[in-house]
């Protein structure tokens, strides 16, 4: 019983050591990165022609529509009655966007700070009809959402965070 | 007296005729078999009744959209740190955190108050989306932290006594994020192994049937016999009519 003590000792060590964080940052790694938006144009809302979706983000459905955010840009409108050839009828640029729901005529999101309303009667032609501003926390300006991490120390000059990326990144500066 | 009672009748049923004129549903253009509108298990919004509910990383707001297009602030509610979704069921907000999961009463909707809160006894933080159903709430718990030192799983709690919240059953998972039920089928977004089709027939031993790895999936909203499947490429909607499986029908 005795002999199997010391190498069960030294595993537990192992098991131990094997996690205590890393203390040099490596030159290349994934790190969260900043993502910037201009304050001046945060506010500026506009409908557009349906697009292709590039980062595709949070849906909401509703009848017979289906509502995704294409993430911190905007909302794609998804006419679905034909479930097999579904077909986007419209998408509004909204900066900083990503939580969004719908209840009858009107589709409910955030845009930064603020809280935007849409009349979505006519879904090729949603219409923004009301905004109520500062209700929504802004994003943490210093660091981002988690902990142990590694990440590019933000730069107020460049604009105000609205969000973090994961990427690769040469030698990140910043840990949490 | 005669001419009286005929004028009552007569009133009575004038004001019928205005009240139902009144009430004539103002029925969405947009909604067809079911008129409520359906989120994912990571919403950060849910409306509820006249309500419209968010949470950020640590509070929870309750805004009145009776008026619909004049929203307004009612409350804010403390309700602890690295929140990240929010569940509507029934007159409860389940709101899912990266340590608990929170459970809000809204039977006065404009003051959302504390009920319970529910802790996974196996994985002390890591906790994402959740979802309720009847007397049970499901939430995947994702550890992927490097030295995260417990695993993933498909926790199910026992919610009959709402205030005391208790871990009933398990599954152990890759990457979890999002999910979602219809009947006695969930579906569980797991983004190393894919879609996962589990049987909760029996809530505390979920059995998984089948799983889809067409694609890498983030959420799911199951609606009107559609699965709504959020993943890294878009939209994919599947038929879930027959709801053990889920039948391809389309990308977006």
């Amino acid at each position: 019983m005795k002999r199997l003590m010391i190498p069960f000792t030294a595993c537990v060590v192992i098991a131990l050591t094997a996690c205590t964080p890393d203390q040099n940052a490596p030159m290349e790694g994934q790190a969260y990165v900043p993502v910037y938006y201009s304050e001046q144009n945060i506010q500026q809302i506009s409908t557009d022609l349906p697009k292709v979706t590039t980062d595709p983000g949070k849906i909401y459905a509703y009848g017979n529509y289906i509502f995704q955010n294409d993430k911190n840009s905007g909302i794609h409108i998804i006419d679905v009655s034909d479930k097999k050839h579904p077909r986007k009828t419209a998408f509004i640029n909204i900066p900083f966007s990503n939580e969004l729901a719908v209840k009858g005529h009107y589709l409910y999101a955030d845009n930064y700070k603020d809280m935007v309303v849409f009349d979505i009667s006519d879904p090729e032609r949603p219409v923004m009809i009301k905004r109520m501003e500062n209700v929504f926390k802004p994003v943490n300006q210093d660091y981002p959402p988690y902990i142990n991490v590694l990440f590019e120390c933000p730069d107020a000059s460049k604009g105000v965070v609205v969000g973090w990326k994961l990427e690769m990144v040469k030698s990140p500066k910043c840990r949490r | 007296m005669k001419r009286n009672f005929t004028l009552i009748i007569l009133s009575c049923l004038l004001m019928q005729c205005t009240k139902s004129s009144t009430s004539s549903s103002t029925l969405s253009t947009t909604a067809s078999a079911s008129t409520d509108g359906k989120g994912g298990s990571t919403a950060r919004f849910a409306i509820a009744g006249n309500y419209l509910y968010s949470v950020d990383e640590t509070s929870l707001k309750a805004f009145d959209i009776s008026d619909p297009i004049h929203p307004v602030l009612k409350n804010t509610v403390s309700v602890g740190f690295s929140i990240e979704t929010i569940f509507p069921f029934n007159d409860k907000l389940f709101i899912g955190s990266s340590t608990a999961v929170y459970i809000y009463s809204i039977q006065d909707p404009a003051k959302p108050a504390a009920l319970g809160t529910a802790l996974s006894p196996t994985v002390m933080r890591r906790c994402d989306p959740v979802v309720a159903k009847d007397t049970v709430a499901f939430a995947t718990l994702r550890a992927n932290a490097p030295c995260g030192g417990t695993r993933s799983i498909l926790a199910v709690y026992d919610i009959k006594e709402i205030t005391n919240p208790i871990e009933k059953g398990t599954l152990t998972l890759q990457e979890p994020y999002g999910l979602g039920y219809d009947d006695d089928v969930l579906y569980v977004c797991d983004k190393m192994v894919g879609l996962l089709v589990i049987d909760i027939r029996r809530p505390y031993n979920p059995v998984v049937i089948k799983t889809i790895t067409d694609a890498t999936f983030s959420d799911v909203i199951p609606y009107n016999h559609m699965l709504i499947c959020w993943t890294d490429a878009g939209i994919k909607l599947y038929d879930i009519s027959d709801n053990r499986n889920p039948v391809f029908l389309s990308n977006i």
